[in-house]
């Protein structure tokens, strides 16, 4: 199993590695913006990959709620913390983008507004997680997770709903968006090398928490075997 | 802001947030592994 997870985190560096490649070189240059234009090759696979990864926290979120399984709360608890991280490239780099290509660095459009509130909406859920030190924090975090979740879809809807200053969909985004056919290979490998990307710190953060559970248990367990001598 | 800049920028950003994730995650593996080892030890 540890030679497979090697071998996979190998894939994914020379995924990533290609990846890179394919936005920065063999992208074609898009006529209007430029140069500064394949930062999409970075921004949307991020996003993707964060709105993927909280979709698998609402799950374990469900899971929990139903079974109380341990594993379950690990699950919600790493996919979190990797989709918050996924979440701050998608908002770090969008205002990178938008200051050389619309003179702003920041506007107050429902895409942009919507997207910090889903990264504040999580991070006050690994806020919760770090410092509630209740026997109910897990229960407390899935339910903020399953109703925190909601955010996702309109995240996504908002540039269906409303005339936002953020570009018009590229995916269902109807008749006369989309990308051009060149593009599609930078962008979908990108997303394959992100998402590898995703999959290792989720199970290497999943391990972490399950190894955090181990030591609370035994510390409580010491702590009772103390108070009954 | 010049789009080569910014362009560069935004790749630096974004592995900046993801190496420093990964050395924040790596520093607690350590942490939690020499917490279980001292457990082992008290036992």
């Amino acid at each position: 199993m540890k030679l497979l997870f090697r071998i996979f985190i190998a894939l994914t560096v020379v995924a990533l590695a290609f990846a890179a490649y394919e936005g920065l070189v063999v992208a074609p240059t898009e006529q209007t913006m430029g140069n500064v234009q394949r930062i999409f090759y970075y921004h949307v696979p991020s996003a993707w990959t964060a709105f993927l990864l909280f979709f698998a926290n609402f799950i374990a979120s469900i899971a929990y709620l139903i079974w109380r399984k341990p594993a379950a709360d690990a699950v919600a608890a790493a996919t979190a913390e990797v989709g918050v991280v996924f979440c701050t490239v998608v908002l770090v780099t969008g205002p990178i983008w938008a200051r050389p290509v619309w003179g702003i660095w920041w506007t107050w459009d429902a895409r942009l507004t919507t997207t910090l509130v889903l990264w504040l909406i999580y991070v006050s859920y690994l806020v919760l997680r770090r410092y509630s030190t209740g026997t109910q924090t897990s229960l407390l975090a899935a339910a903020l997770a399953i109703f925190g979740f909601v955010d996702v879809p309109i995240v996504y809807m908002t540039i269906r709903w409303f005339r936002t200053q953020h570009p018009s969909p590229v995916i269902g985004g109807g008749p006369n968006s989309g990308l051009a056919p060149s593009m599609w290979p930078p962008l979908l490998w990108n997303w394959l090398a992100f998402s590898m990307l995703a999959i290792i710190v989720v199970v290497a953060r999943y391990r972490l928490q399950m190894m955090e559970q181990e030591v609370e248990a035994r510390h409580a367990q010491a702590a009772l075997q103390g108070s009954t001598q | 802001m010049k789009g080569p800049f910014a362009l560069k920028l935004a790749y630096i950003m974004t592995w900046v947030i993801q190496g420093g994730y990964i050395v924040y995650l790596v520093g607690r593996f350590k942490r939690v592994r020499e917490e279980l080892k001292e457990l082992e030890r008290g036992k």
